[in-house]
């Protein structure tokens, strides 16, 4: 589904991503991993379009969108969500579904004049009860708890109906329920909406629950591919991420 | 105070300069009309989160184009306002795409040198537009009933026409789809990125219209004033309208059109003691800013729903 060819990110002299080579398979929930500073983020900037890759490839469902913009990757059927909160701070839960369904649908002021009135068929309702935000519908996203602003990201990202889902640390700063119904949300998300998930985290017992494969990057290099229990026992992962007596919850 | 009051004051604000028959009057009344588009635009480009100082060269372009169509190929003038406009929004569609790539001070600074590039070309080519001395003999719009009508009477209405289509079209946008898409570029670029959106053709066309708005302003204005000379599509002119919006108030539409009323009349009362206006200028803005930032217009509404809450 996405196939990523010796993706490589230089800023100067740094060599940020190096020679990173993976793919994801239809319906796969990917993890990628790695110390602070590994590149993951780098990665990701460059496959949702924000930064250009130095060399390499990316190419999703076939097509070729190596260095395309971050609005034309989002219109190509990838969605991303992010690490830290976005949304509109003074707009509801629902006003907030309802502007990012606007935004995708009409993405220039020629689409927004051509297609008046055709409206995608969202499913808020299956969006809002998989996230969990059926009872937050009329408040303010500005006055939620930060679990939930990060759920309704979630949300926003799901309105325009991605194939593909780049999740950047899902639950970063969620507390441990909140991390526990996040993992949950995201098999959903694969086996109910059909959404292949990429995602990169920090969160160990997260990653090894969820992931159907992972990939451990360090120093900007791909050190290890394949399934939680391959990576747990992967003797580079263990010197150069986990350490000798890691536990994994 | 009830709501009733203000549509009262601004009914009050129309017909008076009409009834009072005093022509003085009636020219600054027009000049307010003319300028509250001009106000307008320049609120469009800072909903955008940009200040664009441009807006005086997008009328200038306005002016000098309906001016000269009508001048040397004798177009209706009806036709050379719309051409004017449409020129405007041509400038700002070929320019938009590199000014609304950078952001802040940048663009400022841009759209200032694109202003005075502007200005610069009306004061070097004297043949079309006559240089420092301006284009004078402008034939006014010749309109029907013109024995009923007086010549400032209908420049008033033309204005008044011209303010309220702005000013229209400005409350639809800011309700729209399309008002809250640019609300939101402006809030959180990356997310709507994220979603799919191109943000720099909502800037463009936002930015294009901001300039159409200009440009008809400035036509009306040439045909009004019969004269023009690059000297008043200058900074000076950015300058005022930026106080206008700063008076009124930038979040709400009505801000700048509260800034016009009320700026306009006093510059021309203080234009024996035009030296002292840049003092005046300086005072307001420390003023506005640091009591009253969201302008005047703030404190209507806030007397407005004092009102609804306080009766009930």
């Amino acid at each position: 589904m996405l196939r990523v060819e010796g993706l490589s990110r230089r800023f100067g002299g740094l060599i940020a991503c190096d020679e990173i080579r993976f793919s994801v398979m239809p319906r796969e929930v990917f993890g990628i991993i790695g110390p602070n500073g590994a590149g993951k983020t780098t990665l990701f900037n460059v496959i949702s379009g924000r930064f250009k890759p130095s060399a390499g490839r990316v190419t999703f469902e076939g097509r070729d969108v190596t260095g395309l913009s971050s609005d034309k990757i989002g219109r190509s059927g990838i969605g991303r969500t992010f690490q830290g909160v976005h949304m509109f701070r003074e707009a509801t839960v629902r006003e907030n579904l309802r502007n990012a369904e606007v935004i995708a649908r009409r993405h220039n002021p020629v689409a927004y004049l051509m297609r008046r009135k055709t409206s995608r068929n969202v499913g808020y309702d299956a969006i809002c009860e998989a996230v969990g935000l059926t009872s937050h519908l009329d408040i303010v996203a500005g006055n939620l708890s930060y679990g939930v602003q990060k759920m309704l990201g979630i949300a926003m990202a799901l309105v325009t109906s991605p194939k593909l889902l780049l999740m950047d640390e899902p639950v970063a700063g969620l507390n441990p329920s909140e991390k526990k119904s996040a993992g949950l949300l995201i098999r959903r998300l694969r086996d109910e909406f059909g959404i292949t998930i990429l995602l990169v985290e920090h969160d160990m017992p997260l990653v090894m629950s969820v992931c159907d494969r992972i990939l451990v990057v360090s120093q900007g290099k791909p050190i290890a591919l394949g399934t939680p229990a391959e990576i747990r026992a992967h003797p580079h992962v263990i010197d150069a991420y986990l350490g000798e007596d890691y536990e994994f919850a | 105070m009830p709501r009733y009051i203000w549509w009262l004051v601004g009914a009050a604000l129309i017909v008076a300069p009409l009834l009072s028959g005093n022509r003085y009057f009636l020219y600054i009344a027009t000049m307010v009309t003319i300028l509250i588009p001009m106000a307008l635009s320049i609120n469009l480009t800072l909903r955008l989160g940009q200040l664009s100082l441009a807006q005086p060269a997008f009328m200038g372009i306005g002016a000098y184009t309906s001016a000269l169509l009508v001048m040397n190929l004798g177009v209706p003038s009806g036709f050379a306002i719309l051409a004017g406009g449409l020129l405007a929004t041509l400038a700002a569609v070929v320019v938009g795409p590199i000014f609304l790539r950078v952001k802040g001070v940048y663009f400022v600074l841009l759209t200032y040198s694109f202003a005075q590039i502007v200005n610069l070309n009306f004061q070097y080519w004297t043949t079309p537009f006559g240089g420092n001395n301006g284009l004078f003999g402008i034939p006014p719009i010749s309109y029907p009933g013109g024995d009923l009508i007086s010549k400032n009477t209908f420049y008033f209405l033309l204005g008044l026409i011209l303010t309220a289509i702005s000013l229209y079209i400005m409350r639809r946008f800011e309700k729209s789809d399309s008002g809250m898409i640019c609300d939101a570029l402006n809030e959180d670029e990356m997310l709507c990125l994220a979603l799919g959106s191109n943000a720099l053709s909502w800037r463009i066309a936002a930015f294009a219209c901001s300039a159409l708005m200009a440009g008809i302003s400035g036509g009306v204005y040439a045909f009004f004033i019969g004269f023009i000379s690059p000297d008043s599509f200058g900074f000076q002119l950015s300058v005022d309208l930026i106080v206008m919006n700063v008076v009124g108030g930038v979040s709400s539409t009505f801000g700048p059109v509260l800034g016009s009323v009320i700026i306009v009349p006093l510059l021309e009362l203080l234009r024996d003691a035009r030296q002292y206006q840049l003092l005046v200028y300086g005072l307001c803005l420390l003023f506005f800013m640091l009591f009253c930032r969201k302008g005047l217009v703030s404190l209507v509404w806030r007397g407005l729903r004092r009102n609804s809450f306080g009766n009930a």
